[in-house]
């Protein structure tokens, strides 16, 4: 049990590292990104490509895959924020985000295609006994987890972070005081982009195979339950709304443990019933979410 | 932080704590207690409709066996879980299983995501994974042992229809559309070969993405080169598409695809009505209805003597595979009693078709060669299943009717 525990842990952390990474493009910098599955994929992929094809080790494919989707991220919203609205910008993000997804499907040479990549190396994979490896990947993906939130929340301390949300709340003032709004949110797009490249190598170590089918647009659900559930604008929210969406989606399978005579297809039917009880519930009784957002106090 | 927000944050952590500390509650696996065997089913997703009769067939041959004295005297006890049709939902299941039920045996798994994903950690952890999915990726490359098929190979499916195809439709010219799937793309890569090699003319091919809201584009460039029949390879979702916009271009030539997406269990004929459907050949991988142990299995199942079972008699055998040998190895190990698979399936030994009397002859020292209800179980050495057929049916007023069975 203790061994399950401790996989389910390293999913809560990298679940929890791409909440951040939403949290921080949309809840802080108001940038509603609905290709999060896919950019999810971008950084699935280079990383374990970077592995597998380019030989580099994990560090390098993970600060690889990092600028990849940082790049991409970046790219997106310089081309798509220089001649729309942000309404659409995230209309383009939705649909970036299902070309990457085809490109995995599709482009067989570099993917392997629908039948993906299996073999995709871990850190020191070879030098840690098999048996203490979940230990190891479990206090990395703590530590990660750590740094992130130590950086997102740097971030949204420094004076970027008070642009991000003079920017979010009200862009034609930020531009008015002289901030150049579009420099401001190919920033905020490309950091969380980078963060979201972290996640996506994470889950190429924990998985160890990746396919195209792990990036259904359920994980774009997930990530905005997360963050909602967190309270939009706070990192230390979305850490507890990645946990408590996990706790929500596993745990819901040991009720069956608890209730012997439920059977398992009515299980399976009652478990997604019970995610979308609790979620709504959250929703009437803490529609702010679990935290909220930090804020500069004023001395009365 | 106010002390309602500390009250939130307090009972969140209990609410978490208490889900994952549930198993702790129903957990206690001493010397004698039930051996668990942990079973993957898609019950829901786009698989959903096959789950259900799997599991039923997972829980009656489970009771049958233990009514029958269990395994080395201990019951089995099957932990049944919704794959959801996902691969990453069926690697954390395959963790649970593991981990938490300390099973030694990872049955079900019907799609080839869910096995490919459950194969590295199944041989990391020692544990035997038995699938239902086709893709030839599954058993290839060392598996040492612990990977194996109850289902016919991808490659053989196509080896199947084109045989057909030659022999007995006699089509000269088609048309080819596969999903992009990987237990599709060698199905087409075999017909498609021996098409070419045999003189017939492949007028086009195309491979198609799973979940576009039409495949006019594709129907129209595929059927509106008019072959004399178009084969489709996919899933019932993009098939339901596919035909309604085939009626609706009135197109002429015949289709032949697979029952999962021609039949499944029906769903196909519900979705598009008599009229689209009719006239559509279909292939699938099937047990030999004529064999005894798919007859046995049918009483089992409290079936029909003529219903047509595809998934579950494989399940069946899963775990029968599982009891027989463990009890040949006299261990409830998966590194023991992996190695007894071939021996039990495959002989040399007394032909047995029924679980519990195969399982007497084994404690008794007698070597068996058990005939399972989906297929014969012999196996080749990688793990792949040998001795298993397909079936052929077409559809006329709304109904499937059987035209043959092949072998590859």
């Amino acid at each position: 049990m203790t061994s399950y525990l401790v996989l389910l842990g390293i999913l809560v952390c990298f679940s929890a590292i791409l909440a951040l990474a939403l949290n921080f493009q949309w809840g802080l910098g108001g940038m509603v990104n609905f290709g999060l599955t896919g950019f999810y994929a971008l950084g699935a992929y280079a990383s374990a490509l970077f592995m597998l094809k380019g030989g580099a080790n994990s560090f390098f494919a993970v600060v690889g895959a990092m600028a990849v989707v940082a790049a991409v991220c970046g790219l997106v919203a310089f081309i798509t924020l220089r001649v729309t609205e942000e309404d659409y910008f995230a209309i383009v993000t939705l649909g970036v985000g299902e070309m990457l997804r085809l490109v995995a499907l599709n482009e067989d040479w570099l993917t392997k295609g629908a039948l993906g990549l299996t073999g995709v190396p871990r850190p020191f994979g070879d030098r840690i006994a098999p048996e203490y490896y979940q230990y190891f990947l479990l206090a990395l993906a703590i530590a990660l987890l750590l740094a992130t939130l130590w950086f997102l929340n740097a971030v949204a301390r420094s004076p970027f972070g008070r642009l991000m949300r003079a920017v979010r709340e009200d862009d034609v003032v930020a531009a008015t005081l002289g901030k150049n709004v579009l420099w401001v949110r190919v920033r905020i797009f490309a950091i969380g982009g980078g963060i979201i490249g972290l996640a996506g190598s994470m889950h190429g170590f924990y998985y160890q195979y990746i396919d195209p089918t792990q990036f259904s647009n359920i994980v774009l659900a997930y990530g905005f339950m997360a963050v909602i559930a967190g309270g939009r604008g706070a990192h230390g929210g979305a850490i507890f709304g990645a946990a408590a969406v996990m706790a929500l989606l596993e745990g819901s399978r040991f009720l069956k443990d608890l209730v012997p005579a439920l059977d398992s297809d009515q299980l399976a039917a009652i478990r997604i019933i019970i995610i979308g009880v609790g979620l709504i519930a959250l929703l009437i009784y803490r529609p702010q979410g679990f935290l909220r957002e930090y804020r500069l106090k004023v001395s009365p | 932080m106010d002390k309602n927000r500390r009250r939130i944050i307090k009972s969140i952590g209990a609410a978490t704590a208490s889900s994952l500390a549930a198993p702790y509650l129903n957990l206690a696996h001493a010397q004698g207690s039930p051996i668990p065997l942990g079973v993957a089913l898609p019950l829901t997703g786009n698989a959903g409709a096959y789950g259900p009769d799997m599991a039923e067939a997972a829980k009656r041959t489970a009771a049958k066996i233990n009514a029958g004295g269990g395994v080395l005297g201990r019951k089995l006890e099957l932990f049944i879980e919704d794959s959801e049709s996902s691969a990453a939902v069926a690697a954390n299941l395959s963790h649970k299983f593991i981990n938490v039920h300390k099973a030694q045996a990872l049955v079900g798994y019907w799609g080839t995501p869910e096995g490919m994903s459950s194969r590295p950690i199944a041989i990391q952890n020692k544990v035997v994974l038995m699938v239902s999915s086709a893709a030839n990726a599954i058993t290839e490359g060392d598996t040492q042992g612990y990977v194996w098929r109850f289902q016919l190979k991808a490659t053989d499916w196509g080896t199947v229809i084109s045989r057909a195809t030659l022999n007995k439709l006699g089509f000269k010219s088609v048309g080819v559309m596969g999903l992009q799937n990987a237990f599709v793309l060698p199905i087409m890569k075999v017909f498609e070969e021996q098409m070419k090699a045999n003189g017939r003319q492949v007028v086009d091919s195309l491979i198609y993405n799973p979940e576009q809201p039409s495949y006019r584009a594709e129907v129209e460039r595929i059927f509106g080169k008019n072959p004399e029949a178009v084969y489709c390879f996919g899933l019932l979702p993009d098939f339901v598409s596919i035909m309604k916009e085939v009626y609706r271009g009135g197109f002429e030539s015949k289709v032949v695809a697979l029952s999962i997406m021609a039949d499944a269990e029906g769903k196909f004929v519900q979705a598009v009505g008599p009229k689209v459907a009719e006239g559509i050949r279909h292939f699938q991988p099937m047990p030999d209805v004529a064999a005894p142990g798919y007859k046995k299995f049918l009483q089992l199942m409290d079936a029909p003597a003529d219903r047509v079972l595809l998934f579950p008699p494989n399940t069946h055998d899963q775990i029968a595979i599982t009891a027989l040998a463990m009890e040949k190895a006299k261990s409830p190990m998966a590194v023991d009693w992996s190695k007894q698979i071939i021996p039990v399936g495959n002989g040399p030994g007394q032909e047995v078709d029924d679980v519990v009397e195969a399982l007497k002859l084994v404690r008794a020292g007698t070597a068996i060669n058990f005939q399972g209800a989906g297929s014969t179980c012999d196996f080749t050495p990688n793990g792949d299943q040998l001795g298993r057929g397909m079936g052929q049916w077409i559809i006329r007023n709304g109904k499937s009717v059987f035209v043959e069975y092949a072998k590859p």
